[in-house]
């Protein structure tokens, strides 16, 4: 995990939780009639992180937060959630969790404070403390006593947002959050992120925005038909290609001196395979090719999880 | 480590509720016209009556106009506890909030029992404001007519709090069960004001109407006004009546709780 947090500053961590993870699901599985939406999960989802749990739409992943925060029953399977079993757990469970479930939705006709403070009521009394900084956080303070029904669609995002701080939570469960968000709003998502989790806080972020996961996360789980085909790092997902995109002053003495290595031409250059990038720009240079361009080629996720879906897709 | 959250509603929870019912301008306005707003209307068209034709129009005051308005009160008040109870039973879940309070751990059942005090606060607030109303005047206004006694003043009013109550109840549970506020309200209005009127006036089906709440809450009227109130010939003891009522009242609760806390969100 490259961008792993430095020391946990959140009020209420669980300091008796013996397991390193803050999700742990065995086996779990949740069946609507004949249709399988969540097949036979195992997810462990490591502390202070933040995780992305991707899906083509329909793979499952919104069952699977609902199982997790016990809005509807498992058809089979474990789980645990902050070291408490679910759902036997939940009270204690979730109240230190913090959960965007779909779309956030709110009273219209109140205000964002007021319906922060409904839902403040129903946690601990020093959730009502929270609300101002839950606000700010959100970049909501100056709107705070208007009514939501005036709010934009990427505004109510952020107030669900901000209500998700109100248990001070050790764990944040957000369910595609970047919705309806401009792309300032999804880079001030992003901070925001990154920050919970530099405070030690857990955020698992479902998602079928693969680039804006890949940039927030560390690590991911992808989901399809219910089942978990990949978990890892983004580090060990993503990474080197083993491939280097090589532009010269002539690409036809290039591909001649590479000989077999060169796997294509593309539109300005070739596409060469390597593992050592500067042992092709030294083997250029001293034949007297310029080299205009040497770029080690990346797996993007977006890349990784076209080839793993397709993959499944191509399979069944 | 944060405790365990408990099952009962907490203080916080039931002034929630009164801010979710408070805040819906459409409903509070309502409410207030078919509580306050119609005493005022009846008494203000009384005096009027009298002060143009005191020969033809008594007094706006005394027990026998007492009696009409507590009737009135009672049929406006039921539909207003309807209005209220029916809100109050579906509206986080219409609007989705109910699954962002099921979210933080709080029990289900505790979500729920908040609304029964924050429902009868907003709604007993406008009943009293309209009763004082009605008894100030009567007493007031009585002029020649028999002004209602203390005894009668409190009893009317103690009789009003339940009659609304009930039906503040019966729209929580079924509206929770339901998941619906529109259902409850036709179907609660429906009865109260069409069905039941002859349900109990078929004398055929003898004490077999006094099953229905209506009938019970109607034999608990105060015998002031009892005369203004009594639909049909019903005879049943005082123990039986509240025994009714209670057995309606926690078979709506019960319903809408179970609901509540089985429910997918």
């Amino acid at each position: 995990m490259c961008r792993r947090a430095p020391a946990p500053s959140v009020e209420h961590m669980n300091t008796n939780r013996i397991s390193p993870h803050v999700v742990e699901a065995k086996g779990l599985t949740k069946r609507f009639g004949d249709r399988v939406a969540v097949d036979h999960v195992d997810l462990r989802i490591p502390a202070g992180s933040a995780f992305g749990y991707l899906g083509p739409n329909g793979a499952g992943k919104t069952t699977l937060i609902r199982m997790l925060l016990g809005l509807t029953p498992a058809t089979a399977g474990e789980m645990r959630l902050l070291g408490h079993p679910m759902p036997a757990g939940r009270a204690a469970a979730l109240a230190r969790v913090g959960a965007i479930v779909e779309e956030p939705r709110s009273h219209p006709f109140l205000t964002g404070r007021e319906n922060l403070e409904i839902v403040a009521a129903a946690r601990e009394p020093e959730a009502h403390r929270r609300i101002d900084g839950a606000l700010a956080r959100a970049g909501l303070t100056s709107r705070a006593d208007d009514r939501v029904k005036t709010y934009s669609l990427g505004m109510r995002q952020r107030l669900g947002v901000a209500r998700t701080l109100l248990g001070d939570p050790e764990l944040l469960i957000l369910d595609e959050p970047m919705n309806g968000l401009d792309p300032a709003g999804m880079e001030d998502m992003r901070i925001m992120i990154r920050g919970l989790v530099a405070e030690g806080r857990t955020v698992v972020l479902s998602s079928h925005l693969l680039d804006e996961v890949e940039k927030t996360c560390d690590e991911i789980a992808i989901v399809d038909r219910g089942r978990v085909v990949v978990q890892g790092s983004i580090d060990e997902l993503t990474g080197d290609a083993g491939t280097v995109l090589v532009a010269t002053s002539n690409d036809l003495r290039a591909r001649a001196l590479l000989d077999g290595r060169v796997l294509e031409s593309v539109e300005d250059g070739l596409r060469v395979r390597a593992a050592d990038a500067a042992a092709i720009n030294r083997r250029l240079v001293e034949a007297g090719i310029d080299v205009h361009r040497l770029e080690p080629e990346r797996v993007s996720l977006e890349r990784r999880f076209l080839e793993i879906t397709s993959r499944l897709e191509a399979a069944a | 480590m944060t405790a365990l959250a408990p099952a009962l509603p907490t203080p916080r929870l039931v002034r929630a509720e009164v801010l979710k019912l408070r805040k819906r301008r459409g409903l509070s306005v309502a409410v207030v016209l078919m509580t306050v707003g119609a005493t005022v209307v009846t008494y203000s068209i009384l005096a009027l009556l009298h002060g143009v034709n005191p020969a033809h129009h008594g007094p706006a005051g005394g027990s026998d106009n007492l009696s009409h308005v507590i009737w009135l009160l009672s049929a406006l008040g039921a539909a207003a506890a309807t209005l209220l109870g029916a809100t109050a039973g579906a509206g986080d879940l219409r609007a989705g909030v109910f699954r962002e309070l099921a979210v933080t751990g709080r029990s289900r059942t505790a979500l729920f029992l908040a609304r029964v005090p924050g429902g009868l606060a907003v709604l007993l607030s406008c009943g009293a404001a309209a009763y004082a109303i009605a008894a100030t005047a009567s007493v007031v206004l009585a002029g020649s007519f028999a002004a209602p006694s203390t005894t009668d003043l409190v009893a009317g009013g103690f009789w009003l709090v339940l009659s609304v109550s009930v039906y503040f109840v019966l729209a929580l549970g079924l509206s929770s069960l339901a998941g619906s506020r529109t259902t409850p309200i036709v179907a609660l209005l429906a009865w109260r004001l069409a069905l039941m009127p002859i349900l109990l006036s078929m004398t055929f089906l003898g004490s077999g109407r006094n099953v229905a709440p209506d009938a019970a809450i109607q034999q608990l009227a105060p015998h002031a006004f009892a005369s203004e109130l009594q639909i049909g010939k019903l005879s049943m003891a005082t123990l039986a009546s509240a025994l009714v009522i209670l057995a309606w009242s926690a078979l709506a609760l019960v319903l809408g709780a179970w609901r509540t806390a089985t429910r997918d969100t």
